[in-house]
């Protein structure tokens, strides 16, 4: 079986950093899903569900962060990641 | 839900701690800190850290995160004769505690709440 994936290209918020709070928001949706998600920003990547790893990612306001999904719902995980990142709020 | 429990010889860093994680976690998932001795100093009480697991087991494993030394040992004392539902994270308190907090507030397993806080090992800042 091959394993469906996926890509999307979001953008934070132009008044959120992925600091701690969204961060967390952020891991606590991919880990909703059981798609491994990728999360890429500043020529960095990490694993979506790994709230200190997305911390590390050091992405500022406005930052694209690219994200890649694996897994049968990757497509899904993906809406949920891009809505979430579209909500949050300082 | 599995349950997270800090253990520090100061109780205002274990408090803080639980406060940091709970708000990065949400209101569902049972924080509980476990600092000091019993008379208030630093220090750390085997009856108040045995207290906290309590308050925090709601059936699904209780993680453990201590600062040092006797918070340490007394953990691995309690831990001896346990059953294996509460298991202490070898991992840095802070970033141990509210990486645990994260994945037990999504209704994870014991083990990968474990693996949570000890990827803190390893996580690098920058």
């Amino acid at each position: 079986m091959v394993l469906a994936s996926s890509e999307a290209v979001v953008r934070l918020p132009d008044d959120v950093d992925l600091h701690a709070r969204p961060a967390a928001q952020f891991v606590r949706t991919a880990m909703r899903f059981g798609a491994t998600v990728q999360v890429f920003a500043n020529d960095r990547w990490a694993d979506a569900k790994s709230l200190l790893a997305v911390m590390a990612l050091g992405a500022r306001r406005g930052t694209e962060l690219r994200l890649s999904a694996e897994g049968q719902d990757a497509d899904v995980a993906l809406d949920a990641l891009a809505t979430c990142v579209a909500d949050l709020v300082e | 839900m599995v349950g997270v429990v800090v253990v520090s010889h100061s109780a205002e860093i274990a408090r803080g701690v639980v406060d940091m994680a709970s708000q990065m976690a949400g209101d569902e998932v049972r924080l509980e800190s476990a600092g000091g001795d019993s008379l208030g100093t630093l220090g750390t009480d085997e009856g108040l850290v045995r207290e906290a697991i309590r308050r925090a087991d709601q059936g699904d494993g209780v993680v453990v995160l201590a600062d040092l030394g006797s918070a340490v040992l007394t953990i691995r004392h309690i831990l001896e004769h346990g059953d294996g539902v509460v298991k202490l994270a070898d991992a840095p308190v802070v970033e141990g505690a509210v990486a645990a907090a994260v994945v037990a507030s999504m209704g994870l397993p014991l083990e990968d709440v474990v693996n949570g806080a000890e990827e803190a090992r390893g996580a690098s800042k920058l």
